[in-house]
C-alpha cells in the first residue's frame, strides 16, 4: 500500500481547483457515469436485496468513481488521486482484524460475510450529547452489558456552566474531561479494559481529540481514535494531523463516514456508489483499520427509509464480499427514545446490516439530535438482536422489514418525541422505569412475531 | 419559435441544468425578447419546479445546483441588458448566509441558499468558518434583512449564540431577522438564544423566511 508520506505527497501536488469545480464538474458527473455504466439500480420492493452481483458491481462503480475522483483536501485545493491498482493493492493489504481493548478485555474484530453464522460485532453506546451529571452513569451501564465488545463514550458539551464550543479551550477541557470519566466508568463497571472507538465525540478540533489521547486521562492506543472526512470525500489539514499523530503512536484509527443520500452523489444508487468509495478513502487517507459509516438522507433526515435501508444494505454486502475489513453502521431512527417506532426502525435496520455482513451498533433516536436521548436499552436491545438472529439471511431480513416499514414509514414524518433519559430512567439504579419496561416486553414480544428473535 | 415556446424551452433548460442551450437560447434572442420576461416567464418557471421537486424529494442536490449553475451563467448575460432597461427583478428580501465559526460543513447551507434565490430573495453567501463579525459585516454591507447561520455540530452550535450576543452588543438586534439552522440544532435551541426562526429542513426555512420578512415589511 502507498505510504501515507505519499498521500501528504499528493495532497500538495495533486491536480489543482476549487471544492466547487470539484463537487460539479468532477465528482457529480463521475457517480452519474459510474451508476449508469455499472447497472446500479434501486428497487422499493427489496430494500435489503438478496443480489451478490449487484453487490459486486457496486463495488467495481466505487473502484472505479474513487480512482477518477479522489479525496480533495480543502486546504492545498489539490485532488489526492489513486490508481485502480493502488485502491485495490491497499484492499489487499489492508488489515482484516482489528484487536481493541486490553487483558481480558480485549476483542478480536474481523469481517464477516452477507448470510454468515457467526456473530456480529456488537458495539453499544452513543456519542451523542450527555449533561455531565449522568455521563459516568451512561458509560457505567452501556459497560455493564457484558455482550458488549466495544463502546462508544458520550459527548460532553459542557464544562460546568461553560460550553465546549469548538475550538476553545472549553473543548479541549471537556474532552478530557469526558475521558476521564469514561475510564472510571469503565472501572466501576468491572471492565477497565474495555475499548472506546468512537474517541473522540466531546472533539471536532484535532488539538482537542490529541489533548485528550494523553494516557494519564485514560486513553490507550488500543481505545480506536477516529478521524472524519468532510461531505463528500473531502480532507482537512486538521483531519491529516490527527492521521498523521495517531498513526506514529500506533493507536487504532477508524474512519466515521457520513454520505448523504440527496446530496452531491444524488439519490440512492448514487449514495449507494460513495458509501463504499469511502471505504477506500478511508483505508489510503485515514489509514483506518476499522471502519464506521453512518449515511443519513437529507430529507426525511433518518436512516430507516426504503432508500436508506437500500443504500446500506448493498454497500454493506459490498463491503464484506470484496473487502472484508470490520466495519460497522450507525443508523438514525426519526422516532424518539422509548417509543414503540423507535424500536420498529431500529430492528429494520439492524436486520438489513447484520445480514449483509458487518458489525452493529445502537440505532439512535431521535436522529441523533438533543441531549440525554440515547438509553442504556437501546443497547440491550442491539445485543439481544445480534446474539438472537445469528446466521439471518438476507432474504429473511428483506421480507421482515418489509412488514416492519408497513408499520413506521408513515410516523417518519412526524415521529414520535419519546421521553428522554431523565423522562424514562431512574438516575441512581439507572433502570428503566415500568412503563419503558412495559413497552419494551410488549415489543419484543410483537417482534418475536414477525420472526425476530432476541437473546 | 414564439415567446411563448421560448419561455418554456428556457425554463425546460434550467429545469435541466443544461447551461449550453440556457446561455445559447438567452444569446439567441436577447435583442428581440424582454429580457426581463425571459427571466420571470421563462427562467424562473423552471427554477420553481426545480426547487419545488426538491422538497418533495424527487430530484436531489446535483439537479438543483446544475440549475443554479445554469442560471448564473444565463444571468451573465442578461444582468447588463436588464441594468441598461431600468428593469429591476422583484426581490423579497436580502439574506447574508453562511456556516459558523469553526464549522466547515457547507452542504445544507448551499441548498438553503439556492432555494431562497429560487424563492426571490438576494442571498449572500459569505462560505463557512464565518465568525460573528463577518456575519454582522456583510449584513451592514448589504443592509440584509436577514442573518441566516448553519452549525451542524454540538460544539459549534454555540456559535450561533455569538451571533445574537454581538448583535445585541452592538444594539443592533431589532435591526436583522436572526435564523439558524444545521443538523443539531432544534426549535428549542433557537428560542433559548432568541433566533427569530427556524427550520428543521431547508424547505421549512424558506417558507418562514418568506413569512417572517413580509412581517418585518409589513411593520
Amino acid at each position: 500500500m502507498i505510504s501515507f508520506l505519499e498521500v501528504l505527497e499528493r495532497a500538495t501536488t495533486g491536480p489543482m481547483m476549487s471544492a466547487k469545480e470539484y463537487d460539479m464538474k468532477l465528482f457529480i458527473p463521475a457517480v452519474r457515469k459510474v451508476v449508469k455504466k455499472y447497472k446500479i439500480e434501486f428497487d422499493p420492493d427489496n430494500p435489503c436485496p438478496c443480489d451478490d452481483d449487484l453487490a459486486d458491481r457496486v463495488y467495481q462503480a466505487a473502484l472505479e468513481l474513487y480512482s477518477e475522483v479522489g479525496t480533495y483536501c480543502t486546504d492545498t485545493e489539490r485532488v489526492i488521486r489513486f490508481t485502480k491498482e493502488e485502491i485495490e493493492e491497499a484492499v489487499y493489504e489492508c488489515p482484516k482484524v482489528v484487536y481493541f481493548g486490553e487483558g481480558p478485555d480485549r476483542v478480536e474484530w474481523h469481517g464477516r460475510m452477507p448470510d454468515d453464522n457467526q456473530l456480529p460485532h456488537c458495539h453499544v453506546g452513543s456519542g451523542t450529547n450527555t449533561s455531565e451529571d449522568v455521563a459516568l452513569k451512561m458509560v457505567e451501564a452501556y459497560a455493564r452489558i457484558t455482550r458488549a465488545k466495544t463502546l462508544s463514550i458520550p459527548s460532553l458539551t459542557t464544562v460546568g456552566n461553560l460550553s465546549g464550543s469548538s475550538g476553545s479551550p472549553m473543548e479541549v477541557l471537556a474532552g478530557i474531561n469526558m475521558m476521564r470519566i469514561a475510564r472510571d466508568g469503565l472501572r466501576r463497571a468491572g471492565r477497565p479494559g474495555m475499548a472506546i472507538i468512537d474517541l473522540h465525540p466531546s472533539c471536532t478540533s484535532g488539538v482537542a481529540t490529541i489533548a485528550a489521547s494523553n494516557p494519564d486521562f485514560g486513553a490507550r492506543k488500543s481505545d480506536g481514535w477516529i478521524v472524519a472526512p468532510q461531505a463528500e470525500l473531502k480532507i482537512t489539514y486538521d483531519s491529516l494531523n490527527q492521521v498523521a499523530y495517531f498513526s506514529s503512536w500506533g493507536a487504532n484509527i477508524g474512519q466515521e463516514a457520513g454520505p448523504i443520500l440527496g446530496g452531491y452523489a444524488g439519490g440512492p444508487e448514487g449514495a449507494t456508489v460513495l458509501t463504499l468509495a469511502y471505504a477506500f478513502h478511508g483505508i489510503l487517507v485515514i489509514r483506518a483499520t476499522y471502519h464506521l459509516t453512518y449515511p443519513i438522507q437529507m430529507m426525511p433526515v433518518c436512516s430507516t427509509t426504503p432508500g436508506m435501508i437500500f443504500l446500506i444494505s448493498t454497500s454493506s454486502q459490498a463491503f464484506a464480499r470484496n473487502i472484508g475489513a470490520p466495519y460497522y453502521a450507525l443508523g438514525y431512527a426519526s422516532a424518539g427514545p422509548a417509543t414503540k417506532q423507535y424500536f420498529y426502525e431500529a430492528a429494520a435496520y439492524l436486520l438489513a446490516i447484520q445480514a449483509s455482513g458487518i458489525g452493529i451498533e445502537d440505532v439512535h433516536p431521535n436522529k441523533a439530535v438533543g441531549t440525554n436521548q440515547a438509553l442504556p436499552i437501546d443497547s440491550e436491545f442491539t445485543c439481544a438482536f445480534g446474539h438472537g438472529n445469528i446466521g439471518i439471511t438476507r432474504k429473511e431480513a428483506n421480507s421482515i422489514i418489509k412488514k416492519l416499514m408497513e408499520k413506521y414509514l408513515s410516523g417518519i414524518k412526524h415521529p414520535p418525541k419519546g421521553r428522554d433519559l431523565y423522562e424514562c430512567y431512574d438516575l441512581e439504579t439507572m433502570k428503566p422505569d415500568d412503563e419503558l419496561c412495559g413497552l419494551y416486553d410488549e415489543v419484543i414480544k410483537e417482534l418475536n412475531g414477525y420472526g425476530i428473535n432476541f437473546k | 419559435m414564439n415567446e411563448k415556446e421560448l419561455f418554456e424551452k428556457l425554463s425546460q433548460a434550467v429545469f435541466e441544468g443544461d447551461g449550453e442551450t440556457l446561455v445559447s437560447l438567452v444569446q439567441r434572442n436577447i435583442d428581440e425578447v424582454d429580457p426581463l420576461a425571459m427571466v420571470e416567464k421563462g427562467m424562473m418557471e423552471g427554477m420553481t419546479k426545480v426547487g419545488n421537486q426538491f422538497s418533495e424529494g424527487q430530484v436531489y442536490l446535483p439537479e438543483l445546483l446544475m440549475a443554479a449553475e445554469a442560471w448564473e451563467e444565463a444571468m451573465k448575460i442578461l444582468k447588463p441588458k436588464l441594468i441598461e432597461s431600468g428593469a429591476s427583478m422583484k426581490k423579497r428580501g436580502t439574506v447574508v448566509i453562511g456556516t459558523v465559526q469553526t464549522d466547515i460543513h457547507e452542504i445544507g447551507k448551499n441548498i438553503l441558499a439556492n432555494l431562497l434565490t429560487i424563492a426571490g430573495f438576494d442571498v449572500h453567501d459569505i462560505g463557512c468558518d464565518a465568525p460573528a463579525a463577518k456575519f454582522l459585516s456583510k449584513a451592514q454591507e448589504v443592509q440584509a434583512d436577514i442573518i441566516a447561520a448553519s452549525a451542524i455540530m454540538s460544539t459549534t452550535v454555540p456559535y450561533q449564540k455569538d451571533i445574537v450576543d454581538l448583535l445585541d452588543h452592538k444594539g443592533l438586534r431589532d435591526e436583522y431577522i436572526f435564523m439558524v439552522g444545521g443538523g443539531v440544532v432544534t426549535q428549542e435551541w433557537a428560542d433559548k438564544i432568541g433566533a427569530d426562526g427556524y427550520g428543521e429542513l431547508a424547505s421549512d426555512a424558506v417558507e418562514i423566511a418568506k413569512q417572517l420578512v413580509s412581517e418585518k415589511k409589513g411593520a
